[in-house]
Formats: structure tokens, sequence, C-alpha cells
């Protein structure tokens, strides 16, 4: 182990589809010694890369599940978070971004940089990641490295500069030049173990110190010692280095690393650079929340010292061959196997049992790890996202989690299924905080809902196989909001005499949309009409209604509330009197502002070659969607537009079958947007009909 | 009040006054300022200005992606439905972004010929015929030809659509005639038919019209660009 903290590097992977990720994953841990053989993502022996260690995943070929994994490099430890690949499951992606140092994009030579490399770095920019690129795939026909690194300029405004040249391209690819050293590098041996450093081939010789200038003048920015010197050139490779170092820690460099993972060339020097240029945990500020005595929140930063108490997250849950396995990341302190630690969230005392090292699904055990450091404990009952620290109530800042805008239901065939389904849920809820189950209280079904038809198809097929619980599913269903569209004044007074003591509340005010689609109550009593106790009550008596609107009977976004005036009793007024005529005045004045019915709106981005532009347009207009810009570049087109999700379901076969295969599409949940009309009649009838049975 | 008075107390509508009642179809606009003043900031506004009147307008870039342009649309949108005081902000949200449309071209690529097939396809494709063109920086007015005006000049009579363009002053080395235009524009005088440049004035940003179609007798309009939302007020 090494206790070093500035030796320390976890990163993550992060890319398109099919760029190459896992297998580059899979060459890491080859060249690092953790594996002694090379399995392929499609692999014709059955086994498959190491990374993708569900049977889903293997069988699509994509990854889904984030696994944690270790591994040695010149003296370093290189923790690897692989990140899931598809835009469905960002909330795996944002979770993964949270507890990396910095992280590797890996873009595709011949394809650049796609759709889903744009989400990615943006997700990637939100979390401020420090990244460093590479482009693989360059023994493939068309690949274009230096055209990539544009494309990381042009398209994702990154600082990126080339660090290597290739030595041939496509199926002549022989090797790199680095323009640090200077020198070329071949690799050699029936895996490319074997780095033979040379001199430059003679032909490639002034490409090579031209790109070095361009290098050495984006570099030279971040070092006020490299301008210096060159100036005076008596450059040194070790002020070079610590130059582009300074430029990505602070986010304002991209340096660009270059090879075929498949072919077994550039891997070991993407590694130094790994190494070279991320980030220690020390480099990094991470605060987080403590929570005081009376409620109060300070935010600190974390020490990344092992001698300070303990704050760790839990990122990540999974149930995998060791049973449950709780992925935490170190942030201060020590977890020695044994001690006791504090769940924050429950405020329970969690007795520590084995701590493991995770390599995809092989286990190493420890004795203790330490600030900086991510492993995984068992059998520990948390959920994910739980902090853990040694008694303090400390939270690290909330992640951003969106609501999920899809839902269907799911039948089991019999009692038996039904079991195993009702623990299926259970596990996914607490592992997965953007999906949801629930009964739907008028047909008893069970409701899952998610981002995304994937996301739940993921999880059906995951009750299926892993649960073996056999189950039916219903359609997809869209979740509507509703909201309204202009401010309206209210005054209602509920008054309730039936003797004893009554009931007496008078509440005025406004009801109006909000600007950012978030509920806000304003107190604006003045001279004690409303006595403060019952302002409370009065919030509460809003907030509770927008659980169901009066329009669509569907939850309400954003609605603002001034309470102006009211009237109280010294005897029949209460905290449930004035709840109640804040409901009663919702019920009532809610339906006078125009109220609006909201479907999610998704963001689609299609790319594919230039002339099936018509083609992918024409799939877009077929699904009321509005687009919204066309990026057109040689022989490729982008199309970004706005799609209703109620018209995606089934997308990804039309596409494929209207651009022969060629183009391919990512998908976000953009925002809410009013329902056209014949939509939100049809929400307001099956309202109402509901209404009238008295459902 | 009713929407259209609203969008009749807007500053754009000084503005245009200012400007003789508008640009005008067939007609090509310039605004100037140094880096960093708010030209994009200004054009933007006056698309959203048309957008919410129910016209079409196409936004052409070079340089800036569909996501950053269109959310900076958003966030002027959004700016200027608050400060009228517009209702029903979802609904015309929805309603600007089916009449506006971004072209984003790889800087290599574009070519006039290239913008005449896109419109042309456009329309084919989804019916969307431009009111108003906005060429944000493109083209650049230090190696345009004047054959390259003129088409534009002819692009905008066959649309029947106006064009806003957009150049950089006070580069290093760059020399500009008596009114502040570089000479890079200025040697096009007569292919512009309206320029206005923006002033930075300590924190203000003063809008100054040194071109209106023929006129010899320039307007002053008491117009800033509030930098922070990027609107045009009173000063």
């Amino acid at each position: 182990m090494i206790d070093d903290l500035s030796r320390i590097r976890n990163i993550g992977i992060s890319a398109h589809i099919d760029s190459g990720k896992t297998t580059l994953t899979e060459r890491i841990l080859f060249y690092t010694g953790r594996i002694r053989a090379i399995h392929e993502v499609r692999g014709k022996d059955g086994v498959g890369a190491t990374m993708d260690s569900m049977e889903l995943e293997r069988e699509r070929g994509i990854t889904i599940q984030s696994a944690a994994t270790y591994t040695i490099w010149k003296d370093h430890q290189v923790n690897i978070i692989d990140t899931p690949g598809h835009v469905d499951f960002t909330i795996e992606v944002e979770r993964a971004l949270k507890v990396l140092d910095g992280a590797i994009l890996v873009l595709c030579a011949v394809a650049g940089v796609q759709s889903q490399s744009i989400t990615v770095d943006r997700q990637m920019r939100r979390y401020s990641v420090p990244r460093i690129a590479f482009v693989n795939k360059c023994d493939r026909s068309g690949a274009n490295p230096a055209r990539v690194t544009e494309q990381l300029r042009d398209k994702l405004k990154l600082n990126a500069v080339m660090m290597q040249i290739p030595i041939g391209l496509e199926d002549k690819l022989e090797g790199l030049v680095d323009l640090v050293t200077m020198k070329a590098f071949r690799f050699e041996g029936e895996n490319g173990e074997k780095i033979v450093e040379e001199e430059i081939p003679a032909a490639l010789k002034l490409e090579a110190e031209a790109r070095r200038e361009v290098m050495l003048d984006a570099v030279s920015m971040f070092s006020d010692e490299l301008m210096e010197a060159m100036l005076e050139e008596n450059v040194t490779e070790d002020m070079i280095h610590a130059a582009v170092r300074n430029g990505v820690l602070q986010g304002e460099l991209a340096p660009v690393y270059m090879g075929s993972a498949y072919k077994n060339k550039g891997v070991q020097l993407l590694l130094d650079a790994v190494v070279r240029y991320l980030p220690a945990p020390g480099d990094i500020a991470n605060t987080a929340l403590r929570v005081e005595a009376d409620g109060s929140e300070t935010e600190f930063q974390l020490s990344s010292s092992p001698d300070d108490p303990l704050v760790a997250n839990a990122f990540k849950l999974e149930e995998g061959p060791y049973g449950q396995l709780t992925y935490i990341r170190i942030y201060q302190g020590v977890v020695h196997k044994g001690s006791d630690i504090y769940n924050s969230r429950t405020g329970r005392k969690v007795k520590v049992g084995r701590i493991g090292r995770m390599h995809a699904d092989q286990m190493e055990e420890i004795e203790e790890a330490r600030a900086g450091d991510i492993i995984a404990l068992f059998g520990i009952d948390c959920a994910s996202g739980d902090t853990f620290t040694s008694g303090e109530r400390i939270s690290l800042s909330s992640m951003h989690v969106p609501e999920p805008v899809v839902s269907l239901a799911v039948v089991p065939v019999d009692n038996k299924a039904s079991a195993k389904m009702s623990k299926a849920l259970h596990r996914f809820t607490r592992e997965d905080p953007t999906f949801r189950a629930m009964v739907d209280p008028e047909t008893g079904d069970t409701i899952i809902s998610g981002m995304g038809e994937l996301h739940l198809e993921v999880y059906i097929q995951r009750i299926k196989r892993e649960f073996g619980a056999e189950v039916t599913t219903g359609a997809p269903q869209v979740k509507y909001r509703e909201t309204m569209t202009k401010p309206v004044e209210f005054v209602y007074t509920h008054k309730k005499q039936t003797g004893g003591s009554g009931q007496y509340a008078k509440v005025q005010g406004i009801l109006e949309p909000s600007d950012d689609g978030e509920f806000h109550f304003e107190n604006k009593v003045v001279g004690g009409h409303i006595p403060s106790e019952y302002i409370g009550a009065c919030e509460k008596g809003f907030a509770t209604s927008l659980a169901e609107g009066r329009y669509i009977g569907h939850p309400v976004q954003g609605l603002k509330v001034t309470l102006v005036d009211g009237a109280s009793h010294a005897v029949d007024s209460s905290d449930m009197a004035f709840t109640t005529a804040c409901r009663a005045a919702f019920r009532e004045f809610y339906p006078k502002g125009k109220p609006v019915a909201l479907e999610p709106l998704m963001l689609v981005s299609i790319e594919g070659p230039g002339e099936y532009q018509g083609d992918i347009i024409k799939t877009l207009m077929q699904r009321r969607g509005v687009i919204v810009g066309t990026t057109e570049d040689e022989g490729f087109i982008r199309v970004d537009a706005n799609v209703p999700l109620a018209e995606m379901f089934g997308y990804a076969t039309v596409l494929r079958s209207a651009t022969a295969g060629k183009a391919e599409f990512t998908m976000e949940f953009a925002r809410y947007a009013p329902a056209p009309a014949e939509v939100a009649e049809e929400l307001v009838q099956a309202y109402q009909t509901r209404r009238a049975e008295g459902r | 009040m009713p929407e259209k008075s609203m969008i009749q107390k807007s500053p754009v509508r000084i503005f245009e006054r200012a400007i003789g009642g508008g640009l005008g179809p067939g007609n090509l606009g310039v605004v100037l300022s140094r880096p960093g003043v708010g030209k994009t900031g200004f054009l933007i506004g006056l698309a959203v200005d048309q957008l919410l009147q129910g016209r079409k307008v196409l936004y052409i870039s070079t340089k800036e992606s569909v996501e950053h342009i269109s959310s900076f649309f958003e966030q002027v949108f959004n700016a200027m439905a608050a400060s009228l005081g517009l209702e029903q902000v979802l609904e015309k949200q929805l309603r600007m972004e089916r009449n506006r449309h971004i072209l984003v071209y790889n800087r290599d690529l574009f070519s006039l010929e290239k913008l005449e097939q896109s419109v042309a396809f456009l329309e084919e494709a989804t019916d969307f015929k431009p009111d108003m063109v906005v060429m944000d920086g493109t083209p650049r007015f230090e190696s345009t030809e004047t054959w390259e005006l003129e088409g534009l000049h002819r692009l905008g009579a066959e649309w029947n659509a106006e064009i806003w363009t957009s150049s950089n002053t006070h580069r290093e080395n760059q020399k500009s005639d008596e009114r502040g235009v570089p000479l890079k524009v200025a040697r096009h005088d007569d292919l512009v038919d309206v320029m206005v440049m923006l002033c930075p004035e300590g924190e203000r940003v003063r809008v100054k019209i040194v071109k209106e179609h023929g006129s010899t007798d320039l307007p002053h309009v008491q117009l800033e660009l509030d930098p922070g939302t990027l609107l045009l007020h009173w000063r």
C-alpha cells in the first residue's frame, strides 16, 4: 500500500459508447500487472473484459454499473472508477465524477467529439474535474488525431494541445513521438508491453518540431519559468511537466494523448501522463457541511489528512459475488477493520467489517484505508450518498438528483415472483436515487420510474436475471406536471362552528407562477393580522397542495405564494384552521390562474452523415420535435432538437431504420414545457373522470 | 396590459424608430464594438424581440455551439420576459424556439452558397423561412470581398429578410475613420445600411448609431445596453 497521498490518483475514464473505454481500461490493468491476459469487450473467449462485471453489460457490450478498481503504476496507486457510457444513466456518471480527482476523456480518432463526449464533458465541467484526453483507435481507417484535437478546441472549448504525434496512422500506426522528450516510442512484444525508445524518424522531424512549438506556446501560459526559459532557449523537461500539471490542475489545459488500446499502442505513455499531471487527492479542495447542534450548517474544507477525524462518502452500492458492497471515498481520516464509524444521515454507529480493494470482480482484503483512498466495505447498511464520520454530523454537499420523467407498471406473474421483485426494487432504489418504485393507490400496480426508457429496461432485465422474478410490464408512461400561467389574487375564510371550539382562519394574497420552477412562499402580513405562529401552517397548507394540481391532477411545478393579509380569532384559530384555509384557497383559486399541463421535453442530439439530414429531421418533425439547431461539419451533421418524451418511445429503432443505422442519438431531460391542447384535454378528462368516480 | 402594448413599450422600439422604422428586408446592418462589450447580447436582444412578435429568426455562427447559443437566447428571453412583465412565459418560450433556428458551421466550410443551400433545405424540410438573419461575426470584414456582401444583399432580398452582422473594433494597429468605424468595415460603406456602435462608458454601454440608411442627419438615441442582463434600456 502507498502511504504518500501525493502518490494516489483517483481517476475516471469517460467516453462515448464504443470509443473503446472498456478495452482501454483492460489494457491499463494488463500493463499495470493486475490481470494476466487480455480479453476483448465482445470477446469470443466468453470471458469478457474485466470491468464489465454484469452479465447484461457483457451481452450488450456497454458498461452500465461503475466499478472501482485499483492498480499500481510506477509507485503510484491509481484507483479507476469505471463510469457508464449511456446518458440514461447520468446519475451514475455524476456520482462517479463527484469522487474523482481527475479523468481521462476517451475519444475515437475517427468519429472525434461525438454527442456523448459533449454530455460527458459538460458533466465534468460541472464538477470541475481536470481532464486529459486520449484519442483512441488511431489504427482505424480515417483516424485523424489532429482533427480530434481541433474538435476538442472548437466543440468543447477545451484548451486542448497535442502532447504527441503518431508515427503512421490507420493500419500503419507504428508508435508515437513524445513532444516533451522529443523521442519516438514503439510498442513491441506480443501485447505491446516492450517499449522501445528511439530517435524521431527523419520524415517526422519537422512536424514534431512545429507541434512542439505549438505545445510549448500553450503550456508556457501556466509557468513564467518556462516562458523565460523559452526566450533563453534552455527549456527542460521538468519545466514542461510542471507547467502542464499546473494548467491541468487549474482546469485550463487539456493535454491530448493518442494511440490504440486495441492494438496495444500508447497506453503506457497515457498512464505516465495520468500520474504526472492529474491531481492527487490533496491537490483538490473538497468541502463538506458540518451540522451544528442548532441545526445550522457551516461549510468547511476537508483536509485530506489521515490524522483528522473521518469523513467518507458512500458513492456506490453493489450486490456482487461477495455480498453487499459499499464503495466509499475517504476524504480525511482513516478506516480500520473492526472500528466503529457513524452514518451521519441515520446517526447510527456501524462496525466496519472486512475492507476490500476491488479489482473489478476480484477482491483483495486490507486492514485499513486512509484519506484519499477508494475502497469497498462489506455488509454495511446504508444508502447511496451517505456520509460516514468519526461521530460528527457532516454531510458532503448534496448531489443534483433529477426527478424521474418516465414510469411504467411491472406486474409479477405469481406470488413467488412478487417476493423476489420487491427484494429487487428495494435494492435498486437504494443504489440509484433516480430510480423510484411505488404502488399506485388506484390500481394496486407497482410503478417504477426513472430517467428514460433504457434506464427502466435495464432494471427490468436485472429483476428477471439477477433476481429470477418473472414479470410483465405495461407501456411506459410520461410523468406530467401542471402549473398556472398568470397571477391570481385570493381571499378565503375558513369558518366552522359546530358547538365547542370552532375553526376560524382568513387568508389573503397572491398565487402566481414562479420564475425558477420551484415553490416559494413569502409572508408579507403586517400588524399581526395572522399571528406569526400560524405562518408556518399557512406555508404547509400550500406546500402540501402541490402534490395534486386542480387542472390535470398532477404535481404542480413553479408556484409562488405571497401572503399579504388575513385574520384570526383568539379562540377558534389554530394551525389546523390555517392549513385548511390555505388548502381550500389553493383549490378554489389555482384553477383561475389559467393552468396548463406540462410535459417533459427532452434535448435530443442526433449525429450522422450529412446525406441523412433530411431523414433525421423528418423523424423529429413526426414527433412534435422543435429543432434547436443544426451543426454542419465535413460530411457530418448534428441536429439538436427539443422533443416531448411521450413521442420518444422506441425512437432508437425508428432512427436506425431511417438512416441505415448510420446515425446515433443521445437524449437528456431538458425541462417541463406546456403540452399541446390535444394532450392537455385528454389529461383533463382523465382527471375529471377520476374525480367523478370519487378516487 | 395586453401583450401587444407590452412589446410596444420595449426599448427596442426606440431603437427601431431611430433607424428609420427598422433595418428593412434585404438590408444589412452591422454592430460594432470592442471584443466582449456585448455585440452578441445586443443581436440576440433584437432577435428575441422579433421572436416575441411571432417573426422568424435564423441565427448563424461559425464559432459557438448550438447549445451555447440557445442558452444565451434563453437567458436574454427570460430577462426580457421579466422586464416586460410578460405572462404565459412557458408557452412563449416554446413559440420562440419554434420560430428560431440556429445554424452552426465549421469555419472552413462556410460559404454563401452553403448558406443558400441550408436555408432552402430548411424551408423545404421544416417550412422555416427567416424574417431576420443574424450572422454574428460572419462574414469577417477584414477578408470580405465586395461580391460577398453583394451576395448577402441578394440573399436577403430573396428571403425578404433583414440581415444583421457584427464586427470588432479597436484591434491593435487597426485604422478607423472619423466616425470610429474601422476601415475594414468603412470600405464597404455603400453596402451596409445601418451601423451601430456599442461604446463602453464606465459601467455602462452607450448605443450609438453611426449610419442610418442614406440619412445624413444621424439620430441620437438615449439607449444603453445593460451589461448585466444584456437588455436595452433608457438612459
